[in-house]
């Protein structure tokens, strides 16, 4: 088990040194001064450029200049924010538990989901309540999820003025509600960006189940307990649904990036103060050291999310840890 | 609770930009003297004593202020003469490089002549002087401010948490969600009738009115859409409040190359500018954006300036004419793409725009339309307002699609397209020596009725070089709350009257607490 | 036996695929006769006051935006540049994945090794991340940098299937028998191989071109991709959405064509991938 788990872990460290160093190169290579077009000067003579230069290191050479940016990253040094006048470091302290507490609410819902429209579909394969859910899976894999968010916020928030339009929380009222108040508020708030996401994800999951769960069912160890004589609810839940968490523990791994990347696109439309929404202001002020902490905060975290799926996955079956 | 579109970008009154800024900056901060209603710039008589008590004149040149000494800072500190020195001098200093600095061009210096008394040198007599003394200036805290350098005032924690003498203090700023501030009960001048304010950032200007039919706003300055004021003027709840607008938005062409020196190879020839003025048909955008209710501006004037005027010369909206001047001067369209070219380049330039400004995009978008029947390629470039700002600033760009909140003073047209402007706020580095000689006049003139004919004749120049298309004046109108009372909104800073704006105690909700 | 033609049997006697297929069909011909079938000039505005944001009706069978632009024809102008991106990248995507996994699978182990090991780190990478550095950084992308930065970001599930394939193929009789009468490599590859992995490329290629379509059409939501006024779906969705109340047709048509494209994509990729495989598990 700790070999594998060491080879896990190599494999997440290399994957975010990639991460870290094609950001890297990607900034440094792009044509003109990225950097300097923004920093905060407002007539910029060539003194005042050369002087910028040294100031962000941009004179010294490539190598130098990498070195210096991975130390700084150990440190947790990701730079200045030229939009906000703030490290980077702070914004995505800000901002990155907002994206985290959405991304893992969304997680749930759409395992829940998933797992239990997979598994009615698999129990009832080849039937009309198959198909429909089937179809029903398939729809919601092919919508973009910035639209769905958009018709449900139409629907839900304008036409039946269910839930709030947009935002974290309500700012007038949230400084003076109680813990659990406060609590309500952001959970009222998170309803709807949840649910696009947890829609679109769902499916992808229910879609996967259903193959999982059949092929479970179709085991020869569920045979012979269904052979035993023991009920069908438990032979389902107890066996071919412990066979199939395995791939499940996987999938909620790799879900991770799908997340980080509905994010972006989700935030923006409800105005959840998340990562994603970050990145997406962050290109129209051209804020590249923004962006490019972002790339390399959602590599670390989809590296350490499917570090987290081996691990889980080679506890949960032991044959995995024999590769 | 404001519904605002954008943050604030800094809380420091010299440096902030954005609106939502101003607006905390205004109730945060007091000035010496404060404007009347009726926004009455010129001569002496038009003002109400805010931190200075009294003033007087001891000579044409040189105006006397006596602080009231019942004026505190937040912190309790006393305000002094020496605040009001120091404050001048930070707002004319180069390392702050505020944007009023040129305003205050006029102003030799500010001395001090004991703790309740500062006073005020002028270069010159001219009838705006206690307009330029008082109006420009907040007063700001010496004892918190002077040991940080210049430069970094407005990144350091003063300007993230400020400290005023104004009738509201500084509570809470949640980056980019809402900032908060809260009635000074010991107010010098009589508390506010709120006991707080909170601005909340909502980008979207539907998602704005939307927070407020739903109850969780209760003003927004500012409903640019038909189709939003028309849901507000069917609620129940709201109200629209109309009023003279005082913004102009306008398309600046860089007449120098970029980044500012030499010429533009498009904009440097008077005839290109004026030929794509004469393309684009500003009346079209205007009802298409603002429907009835929007105005073409006369030039580069808004309607709550008291020198607006359709009699003020235009150059017409005549695109046979517009193809006519382009094809004069050399620019046809040689390979039938539908753009025009001269010596193989074509005449295609880039127009910046902030993201912000849903009313300029969409305008924008008309006038490419227009632009390109005409033979001309305007490439649409939107950017953040922060860059947008930065951009403009450094003059980088071809074409830039500005939006100016006018003074109540036309005098500070010159810093937009006068010579002395170059340096700061005429982006498009105009130079016209006429038109410099003619609003100087106009400025120095004594009464309205003497300066008007000149305004007139100085703007009536300026649209005829076109260094700029005076795209619309858009309409001004707040959506507020029925049960907010006493809103009374004066055109060139909308919160002015807020001392006076509450809430009767029966229509009171519970987030009022 | 030919594996094709039990497959093609197979594809067609699936209803749904087959509707799904010639959905794509119909789409794509639409697309490509966008200039002869939109009614208007997809960024000429007619009347921007009186014209603006009107809803469907005979002159305007999708209604107007609120520059008065048809929004029908924005639609299908808007299917050339989602398809056609799409349908680009994919293919592009799919050739590096099959070529790399063709690589790994016919070279020595420790080739092998290496390559799947840079896969494995490739598939960690948050593609939609870099993408968008990439396009923030690059001010007027041409629509080509869009198709090669999708695919470049793509091919690698293709490779991971590809090798299996490959190196399943290379222990089977046909193989072994070619090499025992003396074939030389290049003859093995084309004649033995490609054919066997051709269906995978094809399907991996189908499923692969919807969520191409819908990442596209993200990018150009977020303004990145195809600007304005040229239209694609996802910025027209963009537009559409302020006017969401009193305009829902503008933002409401791309959505709904986004989600039928690629949900026949997706049915017709299924579709294929049950008749080349149907010991699958469905």
């Amino acid at each position: 088990m700790l070999t594998y788990v060491a080879r896990r872990l190599a494999l997440a460290l290399t994957t975010t040194a990639a991460v870290v160093t094609i950001t890297f190169a990607l900034v440094r290579a792009a044509p003109g001064e990225p950097l300097l077009a923004g920093a905060d000067e407002r007539f910029v003579p060539p003194e005042t450029t050369a002087r910028l230069r040294e100031r962000f290191g941009l004179d010294r050479p490539v190598a130098v200049q990498f070195v210096r940016y991975v130390a700084n990253l150990a440190h947790g040094d990701l730079g200045e924010s030229f939009a906000r006048h703030r490290p980077v470091a702070a914004v995505l302290r800000d901002a990155l538990p907002n994206t985290l507490l959405l991304g893992l609410v969304a997680l749930l819902v759409s395992f829940a989901l998933g797992l239990g429209i997979g598994v009615v579909q698999a129990v009832r394969a080849g039937t009309w309540t198959d198909a429909a859910l089937g179809g029903a899976a398939l729809a919601f894999y092919s919508v973009p999820a910035f639209w769905l968010g958009l018709m449900l916020l139409l629907v839900f928030g304008e036409w039946l003025h269910w839930l709030p339009a947009t935002g974290m929380i309500d700012p007038t009222v949230h400084g003076s509600l109680s813990a659990a108040g406060r609590a309500l508020d952001v959970a009222r708030h998170m309803i709807l960006p949840a649910l696009t996401l947890a829609l679109v994800n769902g499916a992808a999951v229910a879609r996967f189940h259903r193959a999982a769960m059949i092929e479970a069912l179709g085991a020869d160890f569920v045979r012979a307990a269904r052979a035993r004589g023991l009920g069908e609810g438990r032979v389902v839940l107890r066996h071919a649904l412990r066979s199939a968490l395995a791939p499940a523990i996987t999938l909620a791994g790799l879900s991770v990036p799908a997340l980080l990347t509905g994010s972006v696109l989700v935030e923006s439309v409800f105005g959840w103060p998340g990562m994603g929404r970050v990145a997406y202001e962050a290109i129209f002020s051209r804020d590249y050291n923004v962006i490019a902490a972002v790339a390399v905060v959602s590599g670390v975290l989809v590296a350490l999310g499917n570090l987290a799926a081996d691990i889980g996955v080679a506890a949960a079956d032991p044959r995995v840890r024999r590769r | 609770m404001i519904v605002t579109s954008s943050d604030a970008d800094v809380l420091f009154p010299p440096a902030g930009s954005t609106s939502a800024a101003a607006d905390v900056a205004g109730l945060v901060f007091s000035r010496l003297a404060e404007l009347d209603f009726q926004a009455n710039t010129v001569g002496d008589s038009g003002f109400r004593p805010a931190v200075a008590r009294s003033w007087e004149r001891a000579d044409s040149t040189t105006i006397v202020f006596r602080i009231d000494p019942r004026a505190r800072w937040h912190d309790g500190a006393p305000v002094r003469a020496a605040d009001v020195a120091f404050s001048f001098d930070v707002y004319c200093d180069s390392l702050v490089n505020s944007r009023f600095r040129p305003n205050l061009a006029a102003i030799d210096s500010v001395s001090v002549r004991d703790s309740l008394t500062a006073v005020y040198h002028f270069a010159r007599w001219y009838p705006e002087q206690l307009y330029d003394a008082t109006y420009h200036t907040k007063v700001l805290p010496r004892h918190l401010l002077d040991s940080i350098p210049r430069s970094r005032l407005a990144s350091s924690g003063f300007a993230r948490a400020p400290v005023g003498s104004g009738p509201f203090r500084f509570v809470r700023w949640d980056a980019n969600a809402s900032i908060e501030v809260a009635a000074d009960t010991a107010h010098f001048l009589g508390r506010p009738r709120l006991d707080r304010v909170v601005w909340r950032v909502v980008p979207d200007p539907a998602a704005a009115v939307a927070a407020l039919l739903a109850g969780e706003g209760d003003v927004t300055p500012v409903v640019p859409q038909a189709e939003l004021r028309a849901r507000v003027r069917a609620s129940p709840d709201l109200r629209l409040v109309p009023y003279a607008s005082n913004g102009v938005a306008y398309i600046a062409f860089n007449l120098r190359g970029r980044g500012g020196r030499g010429t533009h190879p498009l904009f440097g020839d008077r005839d290109v500018r004026r030929a794509l003025a004469m393309a684009v048909d500003r009346a079209t955008v205007v009802r298409s954006l603002f429907g009835a209710d929007g105005e073409v501006p006369a030039g580069a004037t808004a309607r709550a300036q008291w020198i607006w005027s359709h009699s003020i010369r235009q150059v017409p909206f005549d695109s046979a004419a517009a193809r006519r001047l382009l094809e004069s001067r050399g620019w046809r369209d040689s390979d039938g793409d539908g753009v025009r070219e001269r010596n193989g380049v074509p005449l295609r330039f880039e127009l910046l725009l902030p993201t912000t400004s849903r009313a300029r995009n969409d305008a924008a978008v008309i006038v490419q339309a227009q632009l390109r029947s005409a033979g001309v390629d305007m490439r649409l470039v939107p950017l953040e307002y922060a860059l947008f700002d930065r951009r403009s600033l450094r003059k980088d760009f071809d074409a830039a699609f500005m939006a100016r909140t006018l003074d109540a003073s036309p005098a500070s047209i010159v810093q937009l397209f006068g010579s002395e402007g170059v340096r700061q706020s005429n982006l498009g580095s105009y130079e016209s020596a006429a038109f410099d000689s003619l609003a100087r006049r106009a400025i120095d003139s004594p009464t309205r009725a003497a300066a008007l004919p000149l305004w007139h004749e100085a703007l009536g120049t300026l649209n005829e070089d076109a260094p700029a298309v005076f795209v619309f004046s858009p309409p001004f109108f707040a959506a507020v709350q029925r049960r907010l009372e006493g809103v009374r909104i004066r055109p060139d800073e909308w919160l002015a009257t807020v001392s006076e704006w509450h809430v009767p105690p029966d229509a009171r909700l519970p987030r009022d607490r | 036996m030919n594996p094709y033609r039990s497959a093609v049997a197979r594809f067609a006697a699936n209803r749904f695929a087959l509707a799904a297929a010639l959905v794509v069909a119909a789409l794509a011909l639409a697309a490509l006769g966008a200039p002869i079938l939109a009614p208007a000039d997809p960024i000429a505005q007619p009347d921007p006051v009186g014209l603006q944001n009107q809803p469907p009706s005979a002159d305007y069978p999708l209604g107007t935006d609120r520059f008065s632009r048809d929004v029908l024809s924005r639609l299908l102008y808007g299917a050339r540049v989602s398809l056609g991106i799409g349908a680009a990248a994919a293919l592009l995507a799919v050739t590096i994945g099959a070529g790399v996994g063709l690589a790994a699978g016919l070279a020595s182990p420790v080739v092998d090794q290496v390559l799947m090991r840079g896969v494995d780190v490739a598939l960690a990478l948050p593609r939609v991340f870099l993408i968008l550095l990439v396009l923030a950084l690059w001010e007027n992308a041409p629509a080509g940098a869009v198709i090669v930065l999708i695919a470049a970001t793509g091919w690698f599930q293709t490779s991971r299937v590809i090798r299996a394939l490959v190196l399943r193929l290379r222990e089977t009789e046909f193989v072994q028998a070619a090499r025992a009468l003396g074939a030389g490599r290049r003859e093995l590859v084309l004649r033995h191989v490609l054919p066997h992995i051709a269906p995978a490329v094809v399907v991996s290629a189908t499923i692969d071109v919807g969520n191409i379509i819908l990442l596209e059409s993200g990018l150009s939501y977020l303004g990145l991709g195809v600007k304005p006024p040229s239209p694609s779906w996802g910025n027209m969705i963009m537009e559409g959405k302020d006017q969401l109340l009193t305009a829902p047709w503008v933002a409401a048509a791309p959505g709904i064509a986004l989600l039928v494209t690629v949900l026949a994509c997706n049915l017709a990729g299924d579709g294929l991938q049950d008749a080349f495989d149907p010991k699958g598990a469905r």
